[in-house]
């Protein structure tokens, strides 16, 4: 019974404190990929743990043994044991009510969002290719429009898409930012960490720590882009580019909410900071690991416990 | 259907060129010129711009007449209208470069563009 307890209580800690610690850090700014990483690894520990504490619930402890014979005579012994005790039975539907239904939230939360992804990716490249035409040189798709804009469509055949507007508004460098950054989003499939981020919120919208995560996680993916278009591009180059897409709204168009994270983005390009060193990395994929890990270890921990324990059923005689 | 990819752009270009309704030889006739083509693929091609909703198709005697369903220019305005109101939380069909903004913002950029430390500012505009 402790086991569950223990996982939950985790759950709690790092969906609350952990995420909120994370929040305020500073380094995933400045190292973006591995921000992306910490938040992943804090979402899943919080999904992971909740399971698993509602699997032990619903499951006796069960010894580790080699012995399929022993297993089963061991798996039958507990349960009845299980069940005899009084409330055993509500517990253990409880448990497996919780981890089934989480599992089968977030499923259907993630099939529902990529239908509906997929079902606009292809509105999308189907009227791009009735509307557009192929800028020569950069492969990009433009579009006739008098706001300048530059996005891209992921998929398997990841296009980018500008305005005729963005053509004119930004300089050849500029472009050639713009574009390393959309290329980034692609070819790192940035939609993918969005897309799983953003259906566990919408799975569990009253849990405050998943929407942290996926706004959290789409201002590191920009700064992630952002980082690999300075491979090839200037720092100011790439920051007014920003500057010059971002500005007059579409009259039709809702404003981005994100005013911070662009503000952060110039910033971030304007002064620099030191992405974390080797000892800063190993600590944080060493943490992300480790949170992942833990709630295994707990849920296997009194498996383990009784399979040492010599009064087991395991391998008694017949 | 996407190997009708290209000629669906083909095809509506030349749609949207004419301001009358067409029959499937007219098309034909038309892409004969410059190219070999069956009636069929382009049968096919107009009624899979037909059940985009690109075009729109009449009954006329026996055959359909096509048209265009919008200008160039309504298409291209509502297809952006869509994508630049997506921006926020439009789900994650599209990444954009970055959001759009107010103007109050705007000069906050502007600011912090500014900011860009001298030694750089020979690199820049």
């Amino acid at each position: 019974m402790t086991a569950p307890l223990i996982l939950l209580g985790y759950a709690l800690l790092i969906g609350t404190l952990g995420a909120r610690g994370l929040q305020r850090a500073k380094w995933p700014d400045r190292s973006p990929g591995l921000g992306i990483l910490a938040w992943q690894a804090v979402t899943i520990t919080v999904v992971l743990s909740v399971m698993l504490a509602g699997t032990a619930l619903a499951l006796p402890t069960l010894p580790i043994t080699t012995d399929l014979a022993d297993l089963l005579r061991a798996c039958a012994l507990a349960l009845k044991a299980h069940y005899a005790t009084p409330g055993g039975v509500a517990v253990a539907t409880a448990g497996a009510v919780l981890a089934a239904g989480v599992a089968a939230r977030i499923g259907y939360c993630l099939a529902a969002g990529w239908a509906m992804t997929r079902s606009h990716r292809r509105q999308q490249r189907e009227a791009l290719e009735l509307l557009g035409h192929r800028h020569a040189g950069s492969g990009a798709v433009v579009v006739q429009h008098s706001t300048a804009a530059a996005y891209c469509v992921p998929g398997r055949r990841g296009q980018v898409v500008l305005t005729t507007a963005a053509l004119t508004t930004l300089d050849d460098a500029e472009m050639a930012a713009v574009l390393a950054h959309e290329r980034a989003h692609l070819r790192g499939r940035h939609d993918l960490i969005l897309a799983s981020a953003a259906a566990l919120m919408a799975a569990f919208p009253f849990i405050p720590t998943f929407r942290t995560a996926h706004a959290q996680l789409a201002r590191l993916v920009e700064m992630h882009a952002d980082d690999h278009a300075l491979g090839s591009s200037d720092r100011r180059v790439l920051a007014t580019a920003l500057v010059a897409l971002s500005g007059a709204a579409h009259p039709a168009g809702a404003l981005g909410a994100g005013g911070e994270s662009v503000l952060a983005r110039v910033q971030r390009l304007a002064a620099p900071l030191r992405p974390l060193g080797r000892g800063g990395s190993a600590v944080v994929l060493l943490v992300a690991a480790g949170l992942v890990v833990l709630p295994l270890t707990v849920a296997a921990a009194p498996a383990v416990a009784s399979a040492a324990l010599d009064y087991c059923p395991v391998g008694f005689p017949a | 259907m996407r190997q009708f990819g290209e000629l669906e752009a083909v095809v509506m270009d030349r749609l949207w060129s004419w301001d009358r309704p067409v029959v499937v030889r007219d098309v034909l006739k038309d892409l004969q010129r410059d190219r070999t083509i069956a009636y069929t693929t382009v049968m096919t091609v107009l009624d899979n711009l037909h059940r985009k909703g690109f075009a729109i198709r009449e009954k006329d005697g026996r055959a359909y007449r096509y048209r265009p369903a919008h200008t160039r220019e309504e298409h291209t305005a509502s297809l952006m209208e869509q994508v630049l109101a997506g921006s926020g939380d439009r789900g994650t069909a599209l990444l954009h470069f970055v959001e759009r903004m107010p103007a109050d913002e705007i000069a906050r950029l502007r600011e912090a563009l500014n900011s860009f430390e001298p030694s750089k500012e020979a690199n820049g505009r």
